[in-house]
């Protein structure tokens, strides 16, 4: 298992995430072509880019769901692209994943999914980890629907519950999959409100992928743009708006016409 | 090789292609499903590994049987009990001709303890049960709810799958019991109202002594050897499901092809070896 020393940047914080010159391909297809960014302790960062780009392909690699073809992966100074699936489960401990599409079990109330990992990780009876899901679902102002099946809730309400899943083992890094996606406006802010707070609160270091403007430049503290395989831009809202590079601007603009290629 | 160059430079061109054509499907074919077979024998390795007692998820296991047993009462019962029926208005005619209705009650016993009971009820199971499995894990994997498991650093293997293969196989067991009670009730009933031989008669005939322990436990030992095809065949085709809600479809068509074809395929073998 590799080491890397964790690299500091004086008043930007520790580098807890690193991906490191990652390439993935899919059959003939590659989606990344030697990726590379750091993310801090603590920030809300966004990972952006058009549809197909490798944004969620690149979390992915985090928690083991994805291995890449080449490069590294770190996380809090230990390389994780190599650890075999059991070795995955204590770093998947430490950083939880918020799906797309929420991926809460069908076949459980809003309660029982939360309390599932507490049961199974953190050796709380059925009764206490009950009593912790609601907990938890009332931090994500959900106390309410803990009887509820995920069929019986609407998008926005999923994603949160989802959120409160997420934070049954205080994670330190939370992964966003499209928080905001499919979501109307007023439920895509308060999602963006819970991943500030959680931010801001518990200093959990959010990994969130969209292309959701409003998000982005709503909470973000750093961005990576990803464009076609590699890093376009790295940087933090102001250096995004003020980019002089003409991709950057027309991603962030949202304007049809400019230099960017699709597909 | 010399055979195949002579074949070619003989047959007219577009013969020699849909003979490739054909040899390389069948090929394809047989690669695939050895493929099948290999990724199976892996999920069986996986599952054994985590069958310990310390493992095993009891809750699930149990809520599983609850739901796959209750699930399968009503069709394993009426299909039981026709079958039963259906065994005498078939053998009533030979045995009225013979004047040998003692031996209903035996013929009844012997076809539906060894091989009627099981046969049917692994195939209703397997319709029932097997295909719903197939639909459930292949969902699940298709909405990202495996890797949902596993992003919250749950074995997916040891929750999802190990309860409920065993479940399959013990729902198969109990199932098989309870149908070859309803078959022989079955049996009885028609027997008394088409044959006009009494429930003592039959009964009689089931206890002369040619049906042996041994008659049940072959019947039991399939039932079990079919439940491990059922729970195998359902749980890799759910897994192994791909591309959306049409790849559900897919699978659970494979599982229940499988999971027939094995069934008739291990019936074959152990109805010689097992005694």
């Amino acid at each position: 298992m590799m080491i890397a020393p964790l690299s500091k940047h004086p008043g930007e914080g520790d580098v807890i995430v690193r991906f490191d010159r990652i390439r993935k391909s899919f059959g003939d297809k590659t989606i990344l072509d030697g990726v590379s960014f750091d993310v801090r302790k603590g920030e809300v960062f966004f990972v952006i880019g058009g549809s197909g780009v490798g944004k969620s392909v690149t979390i992915k690699h985090l928690v083991g769901l994805l291995r890449p073809d080449a490069g590294d992966v770190w996380f809090d100074g230990v390389e994780v692209s190599r650890l075999t699936e059991e070795e995955f489960f204590p770093v998947r401990k430490r950083v939880a994943m918020v799906f797309q599409y929420a991926t809460l079990f069908d076949s459980m109330n809003c309660l029982e999914n939360i309390a599932l990992p507490l049961e199974k990780h953190r050796g709380l009876s059925r009764g206490a980890a009950l009593v912790e899901a609601q907990r938890l679902l009332e931090r994500v102002h959900l106390g309410r629907y803990g009887e509820r099946f995920p069929g019986e809730l609407g998008d926005g309400m999923k994603k949160r519950v989802a959120i409160a899943r997420a934070l049954t083992l205080n994670p330190e890094v939370i992964l966003f999959d499209e928080p905001t996606t499919s979501l109307d406006p007023v439920s895509a802010r308060r999602v963006d409100t819970l991943i500030r707070e959680l931010s801001d609160t518990l200093g959990v270091t959010a990994i969130v992928v969209s292309h959701d403007l409003t998000s982005i430049f709503g909470i973000a503290d750093r961005i990576v743009m990803l464009y076609r395989g590699g890093v376009r831009a790295v940087g933090d809202r102001a250096h995004f708006r003020e980019t002089k590079d003409e991709v950057v601007r027309q991603f962030v603009g949202g304007f049809a016409d400019g230099p960017m290629e699709f597909g | 090789m010399g055979f195949l160059m002579a074949l070619s430079s003989r047959l007219p061109y577009r013969v020699w292609g849909d003979l490739r054509g054909f040899v390389a499907s069948l090929g394809g074919g047989v690669l695939l499903q050895a493929a099948t077979v290999g990724q199976m024998g892996v999920l069986l390795s996986r599952i054994a590994a985590r069958s310990t007692p310390a493992r095993l998820d009891r809750r699930e296991l149990v809520r599983h049987m609850e739901f796959m047993a209750i699930e399968s009462l009503p069709i394993v019962g009426v299909t039981a009990l026709f079958t039963g029926a259906i065994v005498i208005i078939q053998a009533a005619p030979v045995v009225q001709r013979f004047g040998a209705e003692g031996l209903l009650g035996w013929g009844a016993g012997f076809g539906v303890l060894r091989e009627i009971g099981p046969l049917l009820t692994a195939l209703m199971i397997s319709g029932r049960v097997g295909a719903n499995n197939t639909a459930d894990l292949g969902t699940m994997v298709v909405t990202e709810q495996v890797d949902g498991l596993r992003a919250l650093a749950i074995d997916p293997i040891a929750y999802l799958i190990v309860p409920r293969f065993f479940a399959l196989i013990a729902t198969l067991a109990l199932m098989t019991i309870f149908s070859d009670v309803l078959a022989l009730v079955g049996a009885a009933l028609a027997g008394e109202v088409l044959v006009g031989l009494t429930m003592h008669g039959f009964y009689n005939g089931f206890t002369s002594g040619l049906i042996e322990f041994k008659d049940v436990a072959h019947g039991l030992i399939k039932s079990v050897a079919f439940g491990f095809i059922v729970a195998l065949s359902s749980c890799h085709f759910g897994l192994a499901t791909t591309g959306g809600a049409p790849g559900v479809g897919r699978s659970v068509k494979a599982s229940v092809v499988a999971s027939a074809t094995g069934i008739f395929a291990l019936d074959y073998f152990l109805s010689f070896v097992v005694p």
